[in-house]
C-alpha cells in the first residue's frame, strides 16, 4: 500500500514530449523526449512507461497535472486534450499549470518567466499580472523591471536587454507541473492558454442588398 | 445470436463535437445515446469552417460532450466494451483532439481503443438505422465530401465516383453567402427556391457529357455568381431574382446527383445484389428535392432508397460508435498509437481524387 499521493504531470507544448510521476514530493520517475512531431502518437506509450517504471498503474493516480502552454497550439491541446479525458475515466482532479508557473516554480519571487513565441516574440508574465504576447524588438518600452532575473526562453536576451540576469529552471518542465498540480487547489477543467487568437480573416465578400 | 457489445463513439473531424453510446451487434444496435454540440456561431463571422477555431472548440468541449452521452446513456465507463473515434479525414486539429481524449478515456478505463474512418461512419449509417445488407450503394454528400461507394464490408469500400473539386455543401453555402442568405447554406437555399422558377436561369450540369460517375460543382459556383452579378444593380438584387437563382442553382445540383446516380446504379446492380439498396448520407441528404430526384431514379431502377434520419445523416458521435462496434466485432482494435490523419482515402484500392500531393489524396 502506498503511502504517498502520486502525481502524473506531463507536457508536450512546444518540441517534446515529457513526464514525470511524483509520490508525494519525490520524482519516482520522469522522462524527456525531444521530438518535432508525433507527440500525439508518443504521448500515451511514454505516460504507460513512465508509470511502469514507477512501479504504478493509471488506477494508482491521485491527482493529474497538464501543462497548457503557452506554446504550439497543436502541443497545448494534445496534453490538455488528453488530461481532459484522463480526468473522465480516472475521476481524479486534473489541473492545468501554466509554463510560467512551471519555470517559475522555487525560483525567487519577482522572477520574470518567458516563453519563446513565433516571429520574434515571447510571452511573458510578471507578478500577478496578466500573462502577454510582445515583440523582443520593443521589450524595453513595455513597462517591464530592469535589473531582473529571467527564466525560460529567451531569457539570455530579455536580461540583456533590460539589464537583468537570466537563470535556469530549478525543475525540469513535466516535475515542476507535477509539483505544482500536486499543491494546487482543483479548479476548472483545464484550457490550453493561447494568448493569441486564431488566425481567421472575416468573410469580404460583401452580399447584396436585397429588394422587393 | 451475435455477441453485443456497448460502444462509445467520439467524433470532431470539422464543426461539430459528437459522442454517442451505441449498443447491439453489427446490423442490428441502437443508439442508446447521442449528443451533438455544434460551432455554427463561432464561425459564423468568417465565412466559413475556421479551422483553428473548431480544434479550440473541440479540445475544451469532447469530455464534456462524452460525460453527456453517457449520463443520457444512464451508463458508465464500466459498462463500456471499446471507445471508437474519428481517427481522420478531417481538420486535424480537431481529429487530433478527439483522438487524444479518447485515448485518455480509453487508458484511464482500461478499455481498448478503435480508430475509425470518419467517412466509413456515414457509410455504414444505413446499418445502424435500418440494418440494411451488404453490398449496398452509398452516396454521401455533405459540406465537404461527395462519392459513391460500394459498401461490401465494414472495410470494403469501392468508389465508384466522387467530386474532383467541391462537395455540393461547399456550393450551398457559398451560393447562400452570394445571396446574402443565412448559414448553413443548405436549408436557406432550399426554401427560397421553393418561390423561384427552376427554368428561367441557365446553369451548367458539369461532367454530365463525361462518362463515370465523378461530379464537379465548382464551376455551378462560378455560374451562380456570374448570374448573380448579371441581376445585380447598385449592388442591389431582387427578391424574386434571388429565388430564381436558388432554384435554378438546385435544379443543377439534383440533375447532375440524380444522373450520376443512376450510373453508379447500373455498375452496383451489375453485382446482382439479393436486395439492392441505394442509401445517402451527409447533410445535403436533408434537401427534399435532392430526395425526391434520388427517390425516384432508385423507384425506375427497382432499388430500394432510404436516407436515414437528419441527426444521424449529419456528423454525429452515433455513426463513429456503431462503425467501431463493427470493427470491434471483426476484432479489429488500434494501439495508443493511434494517429490522427488529415487524408484517409476509404477505398484504398482507388487512385487519390482530391488533394494529391505529398501527403497523399485527402478522400
Amino acid at each position: 500500500m502506498r503511502s504517498e499521493p502520486l502525481t502524473l504531470g506531463f507536457d508536450t507544448s512546444a518540441a517534446h514530449c515529457a513526464a514525470a510521476l511524483l509520490s508525494g514530493d519525490r520524482v519516482i520517475a520522469a522522462r524527456t523526449e525531444e521530438m518535432t512531431r508525433g507527440q500525439a502518437e508518443r504521448l500515451f506509450p511514454l505516460l504507460e512507461e513512465v508509470l511502469t517504471e514507477g512501479g504504478a498503474t493509471w488506477a494508482d493516480l491521485s491527482r493529474i497535472g497538464v501543462g497548457t502552454g503557452p506554446g504550439n497550439f497543436t502541443g497545448i491541446r494534445i496534453a490538455v486534450s488528453a488530461a481532459r479525458g484522463l480526468g473522465l475515466s480516472l475521476k481524479v482532479p486534473v489541473l492545468g499549470v501554466t509554463s510560467f508557473e512551471a519555470l517559475a516554480l522555487d525560483l525567487p519571487g519577482g522572477t520574470i518567466a518567458t516563453v519563446a513565441a513565433p516571429r520574434d516574440r515571447i510571452y511573458v508574465q510578471t507578478g500577478g499580472d496578466d500573462p502577454r504576447l510582445i515583440a523582443l524588438e520593443t521589450l524595453e518600452d513595455e513597462g517591464l523591471p530592469r535589473g531582473a532575473t529571467w527564466v525560460g526562453a529567451p531569457a539570455d536576451d530579455c536580461a540583456d536587454r533590460l539589464a537583468g540576469q537570466a537563470t535556469a529552471p530549478r525543475h525540469p518542465l513535466a516535475e515542476a507541473i507535477a509539483r505544482i498540480a500536486a499543491r494546487k487547489t482543483p479548479g476548472p477543467a483545464p484550457a490550453p492558454l493561447y494568448l493569441r487568437p486564431a488566425d481567421a480573416a472575416p468573410a469580404r465578400d460583401t452580399p447584396p442588398v436585397i429588394v422587393p | 445470436m451475435a455477441q453485443e457489445f456497448t460502444i462509445l463513439g467520439l467524433e470532431s473531424s470539422c464543426d461539430d463535437t459528437g459522442a454517442a453510446v451505441v449498443r447491439g451487434a453489427p446490423g442490428a444496435a441502437q443508439v442508446v445515446s447521442s449528443v451533438v454540440e455544434g460551432q455554427a456561431a463561432l464561425h459564423a463571422d468568417f465565412g466559413g469552417v475556421v479551422p483553428e477555431i473548431a480544434a479550440r472548440a473541440h479540445a475544451e468541449r469532447m469530455d464534456v460532450v462524452v460525460a453527456r452521452a453517457l449520463d443520457q446513456a444512464g451508463v458508465g465507463l464500466g459498462d463500456i466494451d471499446a471507445v471508437a473515434v474519428t481517427a481522420g479525414p478531417g481538420l486535424i486539429g480537431g481529429v487530433m483532439s478527439g483522438v487524444m481524449c479518447a485515448k485518455g478515456i480509453a487508458a484511464g478505463a482500461g478499455l481498448p481503443l478503435v480508430g475509425v474512418n470518419h467517412l466509413a461512419g456515414h457509410a455504414l449509417t444505413p446499418r445502424l438505422t435500418d440494418g440494411v445488407a451488404y453490398p449496398f450503394l452509398m452516396l454521401l454528400v455533405s459540406g465537404g465530401h461527395c462519392q459513391f461507394l460500394l459498401v461490401r464490408g465494414v472495410e470494403d469500400f469501392t468508389r465508384l465516383g466522387g467530386t474532383i473539386d467541391d462537395a455540393p455543401g461547399e456550393a450551398f453555402d457559398k451560393t447562400a453567402r452570394l445571396l446574402a442568405l443565412s448559414q448553413p447554406g443548405g436549408p436557406s437555399v432550399e426554401r427560397e427556391a421553393l418561390n423561384g422558377d427552376a427554368k428561367r436561369l441557365r446553369f451548367p450540369r458539369p461532367l454530365l457529357d463525361r462518362p463515370g460517375c465523378d461530379l464537379s460543382f465548382s464551376g455551378l459556383k462560378t455560374a451562380l455568381l456570374r448570374a448573380r452579378d448579371e441581376l445585380m444593380v447598385d449592388g442591389t438584387l431582387k427578391v424574386q431574382d434571388r429565388s430564381d437563382l436558388c432554384a435554378g442553382f438546385q435544379q443543377a445540383v439534383v440533375d447532375v446527383l440524380v444522373e450520376k446516380t443512376r450510373r453508379a446504379l447500373a455498375i452496383y446492380l451489375a453485382e446482382n445484389p439479393a436486395a439492392p439498396t441505394l442509401a445517402v448520407a451527409g447533410g445535403v441528404a436533408a434537401n427534399t428535392a435532392i430526395r425526391a430526384g434520388l427517390e425516384t431514379v432508385s423507384a425506375e431502377m427497382g432499388v430500394g432508397f432510404m436516407a436515414p434520419p437528419l441527426r444521424l445523416c449529419t456528423d454525429n458521435g452515433a455513426m463513429i460508435a456503431y462503425a467501431g462496434l463493427e470493427r470491434f466485432a471483426a476484432g479489429q482494435v488500434d494501439g495508443m498509437t493511434l494517429a490522427a490523419r488529415p487524408r484517409w482515402p476509404l477505398d484504398q484500392g482507388a487512385a487519390g481524387m482530391l488533394g494529391g500531393g505529398r501527403k497523399g489524396p485527402k478522400a
